[in-house]
């Protein structure tokens, strides 16, 4: 092999072997190697808005690199308003990729200038460090300057956009739905208020009401029937008849004549048209015994009690509203009445 | 007529017993000119062995009412002007150290007297109206280590301004329970205020004759306490007062969100005490429902709790009493 030859083997088998080792060390001196890259979400801003600042370290996952400190602003110009929470993401080749951001604002316009952030990190016991590429950040004022030599004015009015009648179309529906509810109200309200049956007869047929006196009369019956002050029992006797005497009173003349002293249910009386002046003498006089019967222990004569009895039924046959009859009812009355007399004499004979 | 004879032998005695209250009335009438419900709630009080808070505005002779009732009664009367600098020993009395005697002796205070004038009651902090309320339940006083009893009769007449209520100790309701009656003074009808002014103008002031002594007062409650009150009445008593705590069991739903409390057990007692010396007023020995419903008001106005629902509405206590008594059924 002439020399030739063999330097080109030499040369070859160099270059082979340079082809084989420099990727290897290659690797290495890749693997050791930090990178920062710093971003901005845009470059223009406008003043006081927000925006992202993503600082990404690439490094070796053995390796210890120091973020640089930032607290409350990045530059003079370029305050921090938030600081969020660094994301590591491991890579395949040992490494990872730190990415921690930052939100941003400014409140000064024009053109603001980041410079290299550096990051610090110790490799082979020397002190290192790898820096980010530089930003600009433009921050723009869209508002117009005020100028307070103008003095103060009003705020705009808001517009004013013509009604069109068009815009309601589509809402013709939910429209005559609404009408149609309206007249069902006015038409329920106007039945309601112009009915002539009143709305409990539509469903139930109310009993008539009995008349206050012959309630009246019934009760003086039982008390009469039950002989009650001759057992001795004079107070009830008195607080059975003037309750009847009131309760009729209550319904004939309204007033409340139950929740009534005698002394007030007088007053009331005396301003009632009584059909006989004398006939309120006499509830004065029942209604005096009743009291002292009642609250005075008094015991009043055998004769008393069947006078006050007497004067109870005087009353309310004196005061009874009479019925109104209508001529079919008067006819059937007069004709039961003249039976019943007509029963009775023949029980007589 | 068959009367039995208790109500018979006690309607005779009240009637002799009595008798001083036309009198006393009329002796009054000749130096307080109207005011006849005061008049009246002060003998009701007097006779039920009760006191009175008097409200109403300066100038309706409140002082002269109970000053004259003084005098009638020949029995001693104090006046006490209720200040905030008040302290309890100014009122009850205190322990002073007698040089001459080289001992600590007890200097009483207007307290010791038949007819207290508690001027302004609720312009004194509250430890004076303490003090005052203590002794008129206990109607007793204790100075250093000793007790004293106070004079018998023992009447306190409280008034209170209803307006200017600045700066003012009101009553805790607590304490307000302890008067029997509180009566509302109004002014003069208008042939009255021209009686008031003609007297004044002529410079003539009559005054009352001394016609009792404390103890026919004393003697006089006795009576009053034998005054016959039936079971129905109690009844009807018992249903006021109830009506005041539950008054949606008598037909008042609408006041159920309007009293925050009711009236208490010492209410009732008061009712009927009040209603029994107003049956003697009225020369009767038997209580009628009239009486109750006539003291009604004057017992119950400041036992009943008003809620803020109340007053957003202007309801007042007298409103609800009315409408209680036009609700609750007379026996």
């Amino acid at each position: 092999m002439s020399a030739r030859k063999r330097n080109i083997l030499v040369k070859h088998l160099f270059t082979l072997l340079m082809v084989l080792i420099l990727p290897v060390a290659g690797h290495n001196a890749a693997a050791q190697t930090v990178s920062v890259r710093a971003a901005l979400d845009s470059t223009l801003m406008v003043i006081g808005g927000q925006m992202n600042l993503t600082l990404q370290v690439n490094q070796p996952a053995d390796l210890l690199v120091a973020f640089p400190h930032l607290t409350d602003t990045v530059t003079a110009n370029v305050e921090i308003v938030r600081t969020h929470a660094r994301d590591t993401i491991r890579l395949d080749n040992n490494r990872l990729s730190i990415t921690q951001m930052f939100t941003v604002t400014s409140f000064d316009s024009g053109l603001h200038y980041i410079p290299p952030i550096r990051f610090e990190y110790i490799e082979r016991e020397m002190q290192s460090s790898a820096q980010s590429n530089s930003l600009a950040l433009m921050v723009v004022n869209p508002f117009v300057d005020v100028d307070p030599e103008k003095g103060f004015f009003d705020l705009k009015e808001p517009f004013n956009l013509p009604f069109i009648i068009k815009e309601l179309w589509r809402f013709r529906y939910w429209l005559l739905f609404l009408i149609l509810l309206a007249a069902a109200t006015y038409g329920g309200w106007y039945f309601w208020k112009n009915r002539k049956i009143p709305l409990k007869e539509i469903f139930f047929k109310e009993q008539p009401k009995e008349p206050a006196h012959v309630v009246a009369l019934r009760e003086l019956d039982r008390i009469k029937n039950n002989k009650i002050w001759q057992t001795g029992q004079i107070k009830q006797f008195y607080s059975q008849l003037t309750d009847t005497l009131r309760k009729y009173m209550e319904e004939r003349y309204h007033f409340p004549a139950m929740e009534q002293t005698s002394h007030e249910i007088l007053q009331t009386l005396r301003k009632t048209d009584l059909p006989d002046k004398k006939l309120y003498e006499k509830v004065e006089r029942v209604l005096n015994t009743a009291d002292l019967a009642k609250f005075a222990k008094y015991e009043p004569l055998p004769d008393e009690n069947d006078m006050s009895l007497i004067t109870a039924y005087f009353f309310v046959n004196q005061t009874k509203e009479e019925e109104m009859l209508t001529p079919e009812e008067a006819a059937q009355k007069s004709v039961d009445n003249e039976k019943a007399e007509e029963l009775t004499s023949e029980q007589k004979k | 007529m068959n009367q039995t004879v208790d109500i018979k032998e006690l309607n005779e005695r009240i009637k002799q017993e009595s008798s001083f209250v036309d009198l006393l009335t009329i002796e009054m009438n000749k130096v307080i000119v109207g005011q006849k419900h005061l008049v009246e709630s002060l003998l009701i009080g007097l006779l039920s062995d009760g006191h009175i808070l008097l409200e109403g505005v300066p100038g309706l002779a409140k002082t002269l009412a109970i000053n004259t009732l003084a005098t009638i009664v020949d029995a001693k009367f104090s006046r006490i002007q209720f200040t905030p600098d008040l302290l309890p020993a100014d009122l009850l009395g205190t322990m002073i150290y007698s040089q001459k005697n080289e001992e600590f002796v007890v200097k009483k205070g207007p307290i010791f007297t038949n007819f207290v004038l508690a001027d302004e009651i609720n312009r004194a902090p509250a430890k004076v109206q303490s003090a005052l309320l203590e002794a008129m339940q206990e109607r007793q006083v204790t100075i250093g280590d000793k007790t004293y009893k106070l004079g018998e009769p023992f009447l306190v007449l409280a008034t209170q301004n209803p307006i200017e209520q600045e700066g003012t100790y009101p009553l805790p309701e607590a304490q307000v329970d302890r008067f029997m009656l509180k009566v509302v003074i109004t002014y003069p009808e208008k042939h009255e205020e021209q009686a008031i002014i003609r007297h004044n103008l002529a410079q003539v002031f009559p005054t009352a004759s001394k016609i009792l002594k404390p103890e026919d007062i004393i003697r006089a409650r006795k009576v009053v306490k034998d005054v016959y009150m039936d079971e129905k009445i109690e009844k009807y008593i018992v249903d006021i007062v109830f009506a005041t705590r539950f008054p949606e069991s008598y037909k008042l739903e609408k006041f159920k969100d309007m009293i925050s409390y009711g009236a208490s057990p010492r209410a009732s007692i008061s009712l009927a005490m009040a209603s029994k010396a107003y049956a003697f007023i009225k020369r009767r020995g038997y209580v009628i429902p009239e009486d109750v419903r006539a003291v009604c008001h004057d017992v119950m106005r400041h036992r009943i709790g008003l809620s803020y629902e109340a007053e957003a509405n202007n309801v007042t206590s007298e409103e609800i009493i009315s409408e209680i008594l036009n609700t609750v059924e007379v026996p």
